[in-house]
């Protein structure tokens, strides 16, 4: 069992407290680190669960391995920074390891991926508490320091963390759309017949793009831990948060992705400051359920289920 | 007036920047037949899934028994009394021939017909036991027939009931179909002539979602623009 | 599909009599662990009833069953209301049902099925461990609640206390054995088979007549209230309710009763988990941390060996096939 809830970001470690006037800012601040975490490993869901149709209960993982392999190499090594580049790679690894192994014959099989994934990720995780040990694993952020923003004063590492995801959500927009690679993938996720017809491989296309999904949840990883408390079991928080954003935000575009961040990252922040976390968690997920109800395909989409 | 049962007035319908259905009337009768024709891709499926409340036209109105019924939720509209055979034959795979109309008789408000009654109606009496994903396609679309009366409907719609089936096939549908006129309304969709011909009823035919020709049948066949859209040369 | 009415009868009269002449070769200490593998076989049959027969996954279906426990809980040990033990189990079953019922109606009635149905269930069932944890005030936290009374109630000037082994045994086979056939007498006639058609084909049973999501919501609702009551028999038995109970491990532990134990036969589910859990508590004895590995590895494993999910109950066909095949290869 998880010891402790940990909720994504900023609503645990070193909370920053609001005064007063940059009441404003400072929330709006947290609320952009948790959009942002919660884009980059949604980006993945929305990747595998939105457009391949495959629910992976391991993406979790994703972030879990990420955020392990900065304490691992910080505590060999102490660079943050080649940790955060190694995160990434260690989410390719397990993700395309999975998709090798499992995923890519279960297509047809829904319920026999979301179990054998679920499977996959309760090995993960004792796998890491067998290798690491119990406890929560100590990362300390590359900058300690605080910026003054002229209306707030705000921790340097959360905007360093805000720009890298940004950056890497434009850089994934340009792949997609000015790559042939990315091309490739948008045809065989509108129409995977006439995608094999033309001679693009979709095995091979939707492999890429499931390891392309779980590196980024593995940077979402890296990037987070030294915010969160890094313990096996942190991923099903983020997880079920993506699912969310996912559900929410409707599948099939980057605007439904963001759209979805906003609403699930947005809502818990605000409410963080009003509620304790789980009770914030549980309007979350009704606000989640009722806006599905009003706008079955997402809040920005018009793409069918 | 008083014995019309479906009355769609002005239908049209666009999907984006695409004019789908264009001014279309139909009035059905209660227990009459009629067909809706026109070659692939006249708009003939979509009419009819406006008749039967499941699109929204765009401009229009569909009335049954007076009633708007677009946007209703399809059991309500089942429930009303109108019963709809779908294109694909779709019949539930892994419940027996016997079940399947089972399953449609309890979906019904009042149900009349027994079960043993359906079956022989729609000639699959020995085949009560068998699954009905192993049955051949003729007799699927027969078991939906079949399950289609069972909910005793005032308005039966046919989507292409003879697709996929062979002559022989074809006119016996035609002939369950005749022997069932006068019970309820019936409205076939379909583009096999042979079988309007067998039916011999009052036709309207659709091109690019547009009325091309109304009227009783063997005044349709006859017509030279129908010919000419049907060999395709308009 | 249940195969063939009879067997699956003859069974379950096979384990009602196995049930009934254990008391007289088992000791105390026997008689309480299979009690309580029979309230997890009620909790597996209760996700089986709604699983098995609407092919829906629920991956938060503990979330109920620790509703039950708690509300269970909450009214035994609050000594100002009377009769707490049947009160409490009636509102453990409410309790369940009515969360049930919200939820559920959001998502039949907004058009999720699937994995978005699984999805959602899932981190309902996160979040109701969260709140267990955090709203210590009435949850007791991470401990949980302790010195829960064992049931006891009159009925009829029938006095009933199962502080007892032998008697919350009796008390406890009795439920499971009534509810399972309750749970198999409806799964197997109209009700069942309109859900088969509705998982077969939900548009075309709509087009029929029928209230698709009514229909799926009750069942989901019978079935939240059924893990909810078997959450309530369990903190009585065990005298404490803890977030465990509630949690995410327990959701999946019962898939895999069911899942091994043979999804829609509602029999084979209690079966899974009174054998499961024995497994368990040999495998825990020697490293508690390597049953969530090997509950993982079993996960992977009934995708990969139970193709079709039929379970424990199809190993008889299976190997049947298996040996046919070598001696056609030979």
């Amino acid at each position: 069992m998880p010891p402790k809830a940990c909720l994504p970001a900023c609503a645990n470690a070193s909370p920053v407290r609001p005064d007063a006037m940059d009441f404003v800012v400072t929330t709006l601040l947290n609320a952009l680190t948790l959009i942002s975490i919660l884009m980059l490993v949604g980006l993945g869901l929305a990747i595998s669960f939105g457009l391949m149709n495959v629910t992976n209960l391991a993406h979790g993982e994703f972030v879990t391995v990420g955020a392990f392999a900065v304490y691992f190499v910080q505590s060999i090594d102490g660079s943050f920074w080649l940790g955060l580049a190694a995160a990434p790679i260690a989410g390719a690894v397990v993700g395309c390891i999975l998709e090798f192994a499992i995923i890519r014959h279960l297509y047809s099989r829904p319920v026999s991926t979301v179990l054998a994934t679920w499977g996959v990720s309760l090995i993960l995780q004792q796998g890491l508490e067998l290798t690491f040990g119990l406890g929560a694993k100590p990362v300390t952020p590359p900058i300690e320091g605080t910026l003054d923003l002229f209306f707030t004063v705000y921790p340097a590492y959360r905007l360093i963390l805000i720009t890298i995801a940004a950056l890497t959500l434009l850089g994934v927009v340009l792949l997609i759309s000015r790559t042939s690679f990315g091309l490739d993938i948008r045809t065989v996720i509108q129409n995977r017949e006439m995608a094999e017809g033309v001679g693009i491989n979709t095995r091979r296309t939707y492999a890429i793009a499931f390891t392309f999904g779980a590196a980024i949840a593995g940077l979402a990883g890296g990037l987070v831990a030294p915010l969160a408390i890094v313990l096996p079991q942190m991923g099903v928080n983020y997880l079920a948060n993506a699912f969310f954003v996912v559900i929410v935000g409707g599948v099939g575009s980057i605007g439904g992705l963001v759209a979805g961040s906003v609403f699930v990252g947005g809502l818990t922040s605000v409410l963080n400051y009003q509620i304790s976390p789980s009770l914030a968690q549980a309007i979350v997920l009704l606000a989640a359920i009722v806006a599905v109800r009003l706008r079955p395909n997402g809040l920005f989409n018009g793409a069918s289920r | 007036m008083s014995d019309v049962l479906l009355q769609a007035e002005n239908v049209g319908i666009r999907f984006g920047g695409l004019q789908a259905l264009e001014a279309l009337d139909l009035t059905v009768r209660d227990k009459e037949l009629c067909c809706i024709i026109g070659p692939n891709g006249a708009g003939k499926s979509t009419f009819l899934n406006v008749l039967t409340g499941t699109l929204r036209p765009t401009s229009g109105s569909v009335r049954f028994l007076g009633r708007d019924i677009a946007g209703l939720p399809l059991h309500r509209i089942a429930r009303l009394g109108i019963a709809r055979k779908f294109q694909i034959p779709s019949v539930f795979p892994s419940l027996s021939v016997e079940d399947n109309l089972k399953v449609a008789r309890w979906g019904a408000p009042s149900p009349v017909r027994p079960v043993a009654e359906l079956l022989e109606l729609v000639a699959l009496g020995n085949r009560a036991a068998t699954l009905a994903g192993e049955l051949a396609h003729g007799q699927k679309q027969w078991l939906e027939i079949g399950m289609a009366l069972a909910i005793e409907p005032r308005l039966l719609l046919l989507d292409e009931p003879t697709a996929g089936m062979t002559p022989q096939e074809t006119l016996a549908t035609a002939e369950m179909l005749l022997r069932l006129k006068g019970e309820f309304s019936i409205v076939a969709v379909e583009h096999d002539i042979r079988f309007v011909r067998a039916l011999n009823c009052e036709t309207l035919v659709l091109h690019q979602g547009r009325r091309l020709r109304s009227g009783p049948f063997h005044d349709i066949e006859t017509d030279e623009m129908v010919r000419d859209v049907y060999l395709g040369r308009r | 599909m249940i195969a063939g009415d009879r067997n699956w009868l003859l069974i379950f009269a096979a384990c009602v009599a196995l049930a009934t002449i254990y008391p007289l070769i088992a000791d105390g200490y026997q008689l309480t662990v299979i009690r309580d593998a029979l309230i997890f076989g009620l909790f597996a049959a209760s996700l089986d009833f709604f699983w098995g027969r609407t092919g829906i996954l629920c991956f938060g279906h503990a979330a109920f069953f620790g509703i039950g426990g708690y509300i269970m809980a909450l009214v035994t040990l609050n000594d100002a209301i009377p009769f707490a033990s049947l009160l409490g189990i009636m509102g453990a079953v409410a309790g369940a049902a009515v969360v049930a019922a919200i939820i559920g109606y959001f998502l039949f009635f907004g058009g999720i099925r699937g994995s978005y149905f699984t999805i959602v269930t899932l981190a309902m069932g996160v979040i109701c461990q969260q709140a267990a944890v955090s709203w210590s005030s009435v949850t007791g936290g991470d401990s949980g609640l302790i010195g829960i009374p064992p049931i006891e109630f009159d009925v009829g000037g029938l006095h009933v206390d199962l502080s007892q082994d032998l008697p919350s045994y009796i008390f406890v086979a009795a439920i499971v054995a009534v509810a399972v056939l309750t749970l198999w007498s409806i799964s197997r006639g109209r009700w069942g088979t309109v859900l088969t058609a509705i998982q077969d084909n939900e548009v075309r049973a709509a087009a029929l007549g029928h209230n698709a999501p009514l229909r799926l919501l009750v069942t989901f609702v019978l079935s939240a209230a059924i893990a909810g009551l078997a959450g309530a028999l369990y903190v009585c038995m065990a005298g404490l309710v803890a977030p465990d109970l509630s949690g995410l491990l327990l959701s999946t532990e019962v898939i895999v009763w069911v899942a091994v134990g043979g999804r829609g036969t509602l029999l084979g589910p209690v079966l899974g988990a009174i054998f499961i859990q024995r497994a368990q508590q040999t495998i825990s004895s020697f490293n508690p941390s390597l049953w969530p590995l090997l509950l993982g590895c079993v996960f992977v494993f009934v995708v990969i060996v139970f193709i079709l999910p039929d379970g424990i109950l199809s190993i008889y066909a299976r190997l049947k096939v298996l040996f046919k095949g070598r001696r056609r290869a030979q």
